[in-house]
């Protein structure tokens, strides 16, 4: 987290964990309250659940992705092309006749592609994130767009290849839809790995101070590597699911998610009392920014207010946390 | 020399400071004369940094005054003691490295060509030119970058900037520590140029001989006190020496059996091109030996290069026999090697971890569990070495921030204790660090040598090296000069060997 | 006395002219290497300028160049109004000078612009309201990351939102045509044929360049923006800087908008999609730039290297999409070359 706040004073960081705090908290449970109030549809289980699995789980893992990233001092703008990637390769492989096993497996290695070409630029020749994954973001943009004579959709047709590509994205298990409990899966995976695990610890400290990792005998290079190419596996997740949703492959298209991504993750970094990017705060950003979507559209405002309630209140809850950082 | 008008420029009276506790300054009293030259000396940790910030503005004393030209000011701000004419010759050099030497010169009152808004470059090189040529005999080419001078160059810019202010006084801050002799020689003659246009100066300087050839007076402090001012005239380089060290402290140090057994460390003729040269040593287990050396003697070098953060050209390092190693600080964490390293809040703690993350960063390996941290004996080794070196925090998930740097330091340590290493190379350990703490720090480094482990401290505190080690290995010129047993050393001999003047003596003799 | 010191650094002689009579190789090396970086960079436009006048009979006439300018006057405005911003808020892209609005900044200008000349109010109110938007979205920027100390990253994120929505809310996402005096001058032909919005750019970029790089404030915004504390030194309030920066990029974007409302007769959809364009395109310019800073002049030539690749490959009929993926590859090049250039004279 060093690499993006400022330089705080003790007592104003003990401040920032009694006070903003509950900053997203408080947020999540006001937006609750206000649009069940505001619009009648809103508490009904079926609007709910639509809330859970169109809004909540695609995002809820490219930006779970996405806090990996941040947590290592980083950030990887080049996440959507390992959405994109993963959801390429696994049409390709189902359009070509195999099975459906492996084509997900080829998917989750066509995102990892991309993030072991984030990690060699970042680990291995020291290029900032930001530049690194931008350029990543811009190759990869014109290589799909040259697999797909300059960017037409990959559809998935219902016949012809085997039904069992659909049920990642629409197969239920015990009454709950996959996606839902993929998404859940790789919330407790993702969430142990950040707060639990060796590699975690690791990852956390350097975003906190990465020379301090190497000053204590830890392979820094190989831990930056590594978390690039977790992010790029975690995408490409999510790249597989969409896929099997939608049922067609549309070039760059993981981009839609990469700004909601990381305000999710930043607001998420509230909820630490150190302000460190953690699994748990980036599930309850995702999920604020899920519910005030939906609610807007149930309150019958125009569907563009959308795009502004969620930038106003993004931009309160970080003026809320940094100020009273500053402060 | 023409005796100047003897008048006070600056005044300072009583002047006491803590910080967080700890007494920086104990009331220090300094009367600067208007157009001599003051030395400042004093160890580490006596009070010279304190003392020149309050001065500059960046702190506000706790107790005691400061009277500028006879005005005594209430809150000193940096901006206040700038406009009444003293400026400040910084270690750090604060130019925008990608600037042209005109433009750092002339930044913040930059000329215009007349009647328009827009900069006048040919003026800004001309008079740069003119500046640099006039006090220093310096050309350089109008189009070179401040990045691509030399230190030194970049401190005369720096100097001369403030020149261009016509300063009434000018504070050096160890202003010849990265130059070499003949651009140090050249300061020296700007320096007494400047008195001579009735320039205060006020020269910080480890260097007693820059002191004794430049200074009129010199006010030695030691332990945030002014121990006494002297003119030149009256007193001597040892006169000084003796002045700035503490007699009185050596009960700080613990009585340790001194049993050095098996060898630990082996280092076989090591070097690296422009930095040390053909070091030789062997550590032994139990022993405590003592690196010291100016800066740029390469014993720091050589010190780092044992943890594998810098690349020896020759030469090989052995652990307990084992085989040499390709140097990576991974590689020599492996073999046991801990490093305390001198810039803690950079390298040696992370200030936004716990105690605990800090704790057991290096030997998480120990607590791992198929990938999973076992909570339970991470938590009880934080605690048991929280206990063992008497940590003061609020508990094991406190920042590292919230903790005095003494208690940072332990910190620092204990992360190699936890992960059981046999050999500590400790980096200036007691800097910035409180007496308290200071001795406890003493008492932990002598009980690791009495468990076996072997400890190689690198040390400007000469009282420290002496106190503490079996053995000192003096550093001059990126070799060692000479070995001394410490229960022989005394702080006056190692001051000589260490500043190079009794190499000077003994070839004048 | 003092001698022990030459192991810091080589004794650097008075006057660099001898020294470089016997510098150490490694230093030609470094020195050749930084001086490809710098050259290499007008090589390769140059070299791309002669390929596509070979293959392509019409690529050099005046009409082609003009068209070319006019097709980089709106993201040439933009990139240079975030190039000041970059360089007077540093050269780290996350906690230094960054504004992700701009891209939806120009969309929302665009739209205010386009609304009020449909609802029959005059070019100046119309102008003057376009450029009022982009103005205050510079001001909230500044505010949040001079006041609330938000990571101009992270604020900007926030504002590129809000604003992005309220183009949707006011457009209703759909295209609104505008025909006005002053966009027909703009879109229309100037002097010797060259289209007005050439000329837009050009300006722009000329009096941005003058203020940035030939007067005393351009300088301090430098000195701000590469080492904040020898400007703080030098008694400069660091923060106005950085928030006059914002306020200039906003305008920026009110500009841009007015332009692009020219260049499409209207205001479109889709403005964000802009963003990394003008990003890469900003980053691309210390390529372009004698000491490899950013700078106007350099970030003027970067949009026009990106505005030749996609014209050359037009007129070549080759698919413009591989333009995102040289741009690309350029900066990965380019950043790659000096992170190791750093690392080998650090």
């Amino acid at each position: 987290m060093t690499a993006l706040s400022p330089s705080l004073a003790p007592q104003t960081r003990r401040r920032l964990a009694l006070g903003s705090r509950h900053a997203l908290p408080v947020a999540l449970v006001a937006v609750f309250l206000l649009f069940s109030a505001l619009a009648p549809g809103f508490l009904s289980l079926a609007n709910l659940e639509s809330v859970l699995v169109n809004n909540f789980t695609l995002l809820s893992i490219v930006a779970i992705a996405m806090t990996f990233a941040i947590a290592a001092g980083g950030i990887d703008l080049s996440i959507g092309t390992a959405v994109d990637f993963a959801s390429f390769s696994f049409v390709t492989l189902v359009l070509s006749g195999q099975p459906v096993p492996l084509a997900l497996a080829a998917g989750l290695g066509g995102g990892a592609l991309v993030g072991l070409f984030n990690a060699v630029l970042i680990a291995g020749i020291g290029i900032s994130p930001f530049l690194a994954t931008l350029g990543t973001l811009f190759i990869g943009r014109s290589v799909q767009q040259l697999l797909t004579n300059g960017g037409n959709p990959v559809y998935l047709p219902p016949a012809g290849v085997p039904e069992s590509f659909r049920f990642l994205g629409r197969g239920t298990v015990a009454g709950l839809p996959v996606p839902l409990l993929v998404a859940g899966a790789i919330i407790l995976i993702a969430g142990l790995i950040l707060s639990r695990s060796r590699f975690g610890r690791v990852v956390s400290a350097t975003g906190t101070e990465a020379e301090v990792v190497r000053y204590s005998g830890l392979t820094l290079k190989a831990h930056l590597a590594g978390t690039y190419v977790l992010v790029a596996l975690i995408a490409a997740v999510a790249g597989l699911v969409l896929t099997s949703t939608v049922t067609v492959y549309i070039p760059s298209s993981g981009n839609a998610f990469l700004l909601n991504a990381i305000g999710a993750a930043f607001i998420g970094t509230t909820l630490h009392p150190h302000g460190r990017p953690n699994i748990a705060g980036t599930v309850l950003g995702v999920l604020l920014l899920s519910l005030v979507a939906n609610g807007l559209l149930m309150s019958g405002l125009n569907f563009y207010w959308q795009q502004v309630g969620t930038g106003l209140l993004i931009f309160t809850v970080l003026a809320l946390s940094f100020a009273s950082r500053k402060a | 020399m023409t005796t100047p008008p003897s008048d006070t420029i600056i005044r300072l009276d009583g002047i006491e400071k803590s910080f967080g506790g700890a007494k920086a300054l104990s009331g220090v009293s300094l009367a600067i004369e208007r157009g001599t030259v003051h030395g400042l000396v004093g160890q580490n940790g006596a009070g010279k940094s304190t003392l020149i910030k309050l001065l500059a503005g960046l702190h506000q004393p706790d107790a005691g005054t400061i009277e500028i030209d006879g005005q005594r000011l209430t809150h000193i701000t940096p901006h206040a003691v700038e406009s009444l004419g003293i400026h400040f010759i910084h270690q750090d050099r604060l130019l925008v490295p990608t600037f042209t030497v005109g433009e750092a010169l002339f930044l913040g009152r930059e000329p215009r060509i007349a009647g328009t808004p827009f900069l006048d470059r040919r003026q800004m090189q001309r008079r740069a030119r003119e500046v640099l040529q006039r006090y220093f005999g310096l050309s350089l080419p109008n189009s070179a970058l401040i990045a691509d001078l030399s230190t030194a160059e970049k401190q005369i810019v720096q100097i001369t900037r403030a020149l261009l202010d016509q300063p009434k006084v000018l504070v050096f801050d160890e202003p010849t520590a990265a130059l070499v002799k003949r651009e140090a020689d050249l300061l020296f003659q700007l320096i007494r140029r400047l008195r001579e246009d009735g320039i205060t100066v006020i020269y910080i300087s480890h260097y007693l001989q820059e002191i004794e050839a430049l200074c009129d007076r010199v006010t030695v402090l030691r332990n945030g006190r002014d121990v006494a001012t002297k003119a030149l005239s009256e007193t001597s380089a040892s006169e000084i020496a003796g002045l700035m060290v503490n007699r009185e402290i050596g009960d700080l140090f613990p009585v340790r059996e001194k049993a050095p057994g098996e060898p630990l460390l082996t280092v076989d003729r090591l070097s690296a091109p422009g930095r040390y040269h053909d070091v030789s040593l062997t550590l032994h287990r139990g022993e405590v030996l003592g690196l010291i050396g100016l800066l740029g003697s390469g014993a720091k070098e050589f010190l780092r290069t044992l943890f594998g953060l810098e690349t020896a050209a020759s030469g090989t390092v052995t652990v307990q026999g084992q085989a040499p190693w390709q140097a990576s600080p991974v590689q020599a964490a492996r073999r046991r090697l801990a490093l305390v390293p001198e810039d803690r809040r950079r390298h040696g703690v992370a200030l936004d971890l716990s105690v605990k993350e800090n704790t057991t960063l290096a030997s998480l390996s120990r607590f791992t569990r198929l990938g999973l941290i076992d909570r339970t004996a991470e938590e009880s080794e934080t605690d048991r070495l929280i206990t063992r070196l008497q940590v003061k925090t609020e508990g094991r998930e406190a920042l590292l921030r919230t903790l005095s740097g003494g208690n940072q330091q332990k910190v620092a340590i204990a992360k190699w204790l936890s992960r059981q290493s046999d050999i500590y190379l400790l980096d200036e350990p007691t800097v910035g660090v409180d007496i308290a703490a200071k001795v406890e720090i003493y008492a932990l480094i002598a009980e690791l040598a009495e468990k076996g482990a072997g400890v190689i401290v690198l040390s400007s505190d000469l009282n420290e090296l002496i106190g503490l080690t079996d053995r000192i290995l003096i550093f001059f010129r990126g070799e060692i000069l000479r070995t001394v047993t410490s229960e022989t050393a005394t702080v006056d001999a190692l001051l000589a060997d260490v500043t190079g003047s009794s190499e000077l003596t003994r070839h004048a003799g | 006395m003092l001698a022990e010191t030459a192991f810091v650094t080589p004794a650097t002689p008075y006057h660099p002219g001898e020294e470089a009579a016997v510098p150490a190789r490694s230093q030609i090396g470094l020195h050749a290497a930084k001086l490809g970086l710098q050259g290499g960079a007008f090589a390769v436009f140059a070299l791309v300028l002669l390929i596509f006048a070979l293959s392509s009979p019409i690529f050099l006439s005046p009409f082609n160049l003009g068209n070319i300018l006019a097709q980089s006057a709106i993201s040439g405005v933009l990139a240079i109004g975030l190039t000041v911003v970059i360089i007077a808020g540093g050269g780290n892209v996350v906690t230094g000078g960054i504004d992700l609005s701009l891209a939806a900044n120009m969309g929302l200008s665009a739209a205010v612009y386009a609304s009020l000349s449909q609802a029959g109010q005059p070019d100046a109110v119309a102008a003057g309201a376009a450029l009022a938007t982009g103005l205050v979205i510079g001001a909230v920027n500044a505010v949040a990351v001079t006041r609330f100390a938000i990571v101009p990253l992270l604020a900007t994120l926030a504002v590129m939102n809000i604003v992005g929505g309220l183009e949707l809310v006011l457009t209703q996402n759909t295209v609104i045509p505008a025909v006005t005096p002053l966009l027909e001058t703009l879109s229309g032909a100037g002097p010797l044929g060259v289209p007005v919005l050439a000329y837009g750019l050009i300006g722009f970029a000329l009096v941005t360049a003058l203020a940035v790089q030939a007067t005393p404030l351009g300088l301090r915004i430098q000195a701000v923006g590469s080492f904040p504390e020898a400007a703080r030194a030098s008694g400069l309030a660091v923060n106005r800087f950085v928030a006059g920066s914002f306020l200039f990029s906003g305008l920026s974007g009110g500009l841009a908008g007015i332009f692009s409302a020219a260049y499409l007769s209207g205001s479109t959809t889709g403005a964000g999609e802009l963003l990394l364009p003008v990003v890469v395109t900003a980053l691309l310019g210390p390529v372009f730039s004698r000491r490899l800073v950013p700078s106007i002049t350099g970030t003027l030539l970067s949009a026009l290297f990106v505005g030749v690749l996609i014209n050359g490959f037009q007129l070549l009929n080759l698919s413009s999409t591989l333009v995102s993926g040289i741009q690309g590859l350029l900066i990965l090049l380019v950043v790659s070359a000096t992170t190791l250039l750093k690392r080998k004279e650090g």
